[in-house]
């Protein structure tokens, strides 16, 4: 039966490698239309989960369904895939390779061809059409590899990790057109492993930590569930007040305080002292938890490194 | 055939025949065909034929009439000059002063030996004094034979022997025919592997320059595997057919152009009327194909499992090592080519396209045996490409350990 609300649902999906559980009985939907990002660590099993998707891995169990069925060729077209590892036919020039892509996802070359041009003019890159790749700068290239995994209008936008190795400057002109298609109904499920992208982005979220999903919900809601947790504080005078049974620790964030609070205690009592110990005070500020924190409250500490690697760091097995 | 194969073959064969390297060695082989082989024949009888006017003094009054037709047909200017006392010192002047390029002088001794002297003002090409020598010895001859009542001519021309071939058929190495099988082979092998080694890396590169995943997340990799091989071959069938095309027009145009320009080379075209014809060719082609889509098949394989060129040609050395038994038992297959030894070893299909090869252009082999060497290629072709594609699917997203034998066998029977 096709079921036409997901685009993509993962039922009781299971991969794993030698004896490597690279992906362990993973259950998850992305709702069409929606912007769904998959979080984890590197080495979480994001990419193994995302060639399920695609169909370029079969899952040892549990069933993918890709647009309402299983990921077959004709499915596949109608999906624009950018992989993590992405190359280029460095050889051809960008309209060439663009028109390439187009066509084995069936549009035709001439049609290929003027889409491939709009773009390569929407991007700036419109006087580097007929230059060869390997002669375009690297973040010249990610832009051409990006336009690829668009040139056939897909309904469905799976990234794998879009923003590595884009400057600032480009990822916002990514985050940009990342916008743009979700307006218009394009299904995006990216997957990163920089969480604040992933909270500026997505309705959606899929925590996935040591191949096992943590978390999944949409984001808004699972900040207001969350939501008791921070207070942000800025003020003037002594710092006293801010000693007491409710706070687990302080944590100085972008030039603000934020006072993580125990489980269950009232943030109340502590601008009541505040206020007995004489303090002015200009902001007193119930934030949402970032989804570092509400990743690193249901996955554990242990699973997150300093730079979001696990701990015993190994290379995904492919 | 999926729109998409063809897509993958478009794309591989105009991205290498557009590229420098086809080009220049496509024109390059005949090209240097030309410049080693008929460029030097060309130039030497060209530069004999600055040396054209020749007086003859011919003091023996028989030979003359006989030498001079056969001069003036290679090219020479002939003019007789009578016998008188100082005729070698006007003539010598006449030489240094340009007027002619030297002059022969023959005399009776030269009715009994042969011998002459010719003075010239440069030295003669080797083929030019060939030439002279040969006319004045073929001229005595015929003199002295016909002297004697033989007829000179059919004997002078070398004779006539009729072949009764008594048991089967053996080529010598002295033979053209030796050359052309064996030559044959030799560049059958070259060009087979040459393009099977271009699907090897061009499989490697898109893997390690990742752009693989991009295109079988659209196709499947079986689908990308055929656009490749298929789009490579068609690459080598274009430089075939143009090598031999143009080595047709070489022979078939421009020989009897040079030839008629120059006689001299009447031998040099001699050799080219034993090359193989319209048939051999087709077969060549055919062969070719066969080869092609073995051993790329293979290629493919070996490129979809290793991850460093390094590793790949350390994988398809055993394979390399295994063609060393072909290519060394080629000279023995075109000299014996109907024993037992020559008929299973060009049977084995992975063998055929060189062996089959040998045997047809020494003439050693019966139709059917062409015919079961096509079907057993076909059938390897089949099995190879089942097992290959295989192996590719599983392959071409691996990274890290090349695969070891149990693995592989299990991709095999998993994918």
């Amino acid at each position: 039966m096709i079921d036409t609300r997901y685009a993509i649902r993962l039922d009781g999906v299971t991969k794993c490698f030698g004896d490597h559980a690279a992906v362990s009985e993973l259950n998850f939907d992305v709702p069409r239309g929606a912007i769904c990002g998959l979080i984890g660590p590197n080495g979480s099993g994001k990419t193994t989960c995302i060639r399920m998707i695609m169909g370029i891995l079969n899952p040892d169990e549990g069933s993918v369904s890709l647009l309402g069925a299983t990921p077959d060729d004709v499915r596949r077209k109608r999906v624009g895939y950018l992989p993590e590892e992405r190359g280029v036919y460095r050889k051809m020039t960008c309209t060439e390779f663009l028109t390439f892509l187009a066509e084995i996802r069936g549009i035709s070359r001439t049609e290929g061809w003027r889409r491939s041009n709009d773009w390569l003019e929407r991007l700036g890159l419109g006087a580097w059409a007929n230059t060869r790749i390997e002669a375009l700068s690297k973040g010249m290239q990610q832009k051409v590899q990006f336009i690829g995994t668009v040139v056939h209008e897909p309904e469905l936008l799976i990234l794998d990790e879009p923003f590595s190795g884009l400057d600032p400057l480009n990822q916002d002109v990514l985050e940009e057109i990342i916008k743009d298609f979700h307006s218009k109904g394009t299904t995006i499920l990216l997957s990163t492993h920089l969480m604040d992208q992933a909270e500026r982005l997505c309705e959606r979220v899929c925590l996935i930590s040591s191949a096992r999903k943590v978390l999944d919900a949409d984001l808004k809601e699972l900040k207001a569930k969350e939501r008791t947790g921070v207070v942000a504080v800025s003020f003037e005078g002594s710092d006293q007040w801010l000693q007491g049974p409710e706070i687990d620790y302080i944590r100085e964030s972008n030039g603000e305080l934020h006072l993580i609070l125990k489980e269950g205690a009232d943030h109340q009592s502590i601008l009541k002292r505040g206020l007995e110990y004489g303090v002015k005070i200009f902001r007193f500020d119930l934030v949402g938890p970032r989804l570092h924190e509400i990743f690193v409250r249901h996955a554990g500490t242990e699973s997150v490194g300093d730079a979001g690697l696990p701990k015993n760091a190994t290379m995904e097995l492919q | 055939m999926p729109v998409n194969v063809w897509v993958v073959i478009r794309r591989e064969y105009l991205q290498r025949v557009r590229s420098k390297w086809f080009v220049i060695s496509t024109l390059g082989a005949p090209l240097l065909i030309l410049l080693f082989v008929v460029a030097p024949a060309y130039f030497l009888v060209r530069g004999g034929q600055a040396e054209q006017k020749l007086a003859i003094v011919d003091g023996s009054n028989v030979l003359y009439e006989r030498i001079a037709p056969y001069l003036v047909g290679e090219g020479f200017e002939v003019e007789e000059e009578r016998w008188y006392a100082d005729v070698v010192t006007s003539l010598r002047k006449e030489a240094t002063e340009g007027e002619i390029w030297g002059f022969i002088v023959l005399d009776e001794l030269t009715l009994d030996t042969g011998e002459a002297i010719v003075y010239v003002t440069t030295r003669p090409s080797p083929i030019r004094q060939l030439t002279l020598q040969s006319a004045i010895t073929r001229a005595v001859m015929e003199y002295q034979l016909e002297r004697q009542g033989v007829d000179a001519e059919a004997l002078l021309s070398g004779g006539e022997l009729s072949l009764e071939l008594l048991s089967e058929e053996r080529t010598s190495t002295e033979e053209p025919q030796f050359w052309v099988a064996y030559l044959g082979a030799f560049f059958l092998y070259m060009v087979i592997l040459f393009y099977a080694d271009s699907v090897m890396r061009a499989t490697l590169e898109e893997k390690t320059s990742r752009i693989v995943e991009v295109i079988i997340s659209s196709m499947e990799p079986w689908h990308l595997m055929l656009g490749k091989i298929l789009g490579v071959g068609a690459v080598g069938l274009t430089q075939l057919l143009i090598w031999i095309v143009s080595g047709f027009l070489i022979i078939a145009g421009g020989m009897p152009l040079l030839v008629s320009q120059s006689p001299e080379l009447m031998q040099v075209e001699s050799v080219f009327s034993t090359l193989p014809g319209l048939g051999m060719m087709t077969l060549f082609v055919c062969l070719f194909i066969f080869g092609f889509f073995m051993y790329s098949g293979l290629h493919a394989a070996v490129g979809a499992m290793c991850n460093t060129d390094q590793e790949a040609q350390q994988v398809r050395l055993p394979m390399v090592m295994l063609l060393v038994i072909p290519i060394a038992m080629v000279s023995v297959v075109i000299v014996q080519p109907m024993t037992a030894m020559s008929t299973w070893f060009s049977l084995f299909p992975l063998f055929s396209p060189f062996l089959i090869w040998a045997r047809v252009a020494s003439g050693g082999i019966p139709a059917w045996q062409i015919g079961l060497s096509f079907l057993l290629m076909l059938f390897t072709v089949l099995v190879i490409a089942w097992i290959a594609g295989r192996i590719y699917k599983a392959g071409i997203l691996m990274a890290g350990k090349r695969p070891t034998l149990p693995e592989l066998w299990r991709w095999v029977k998993e994918a």
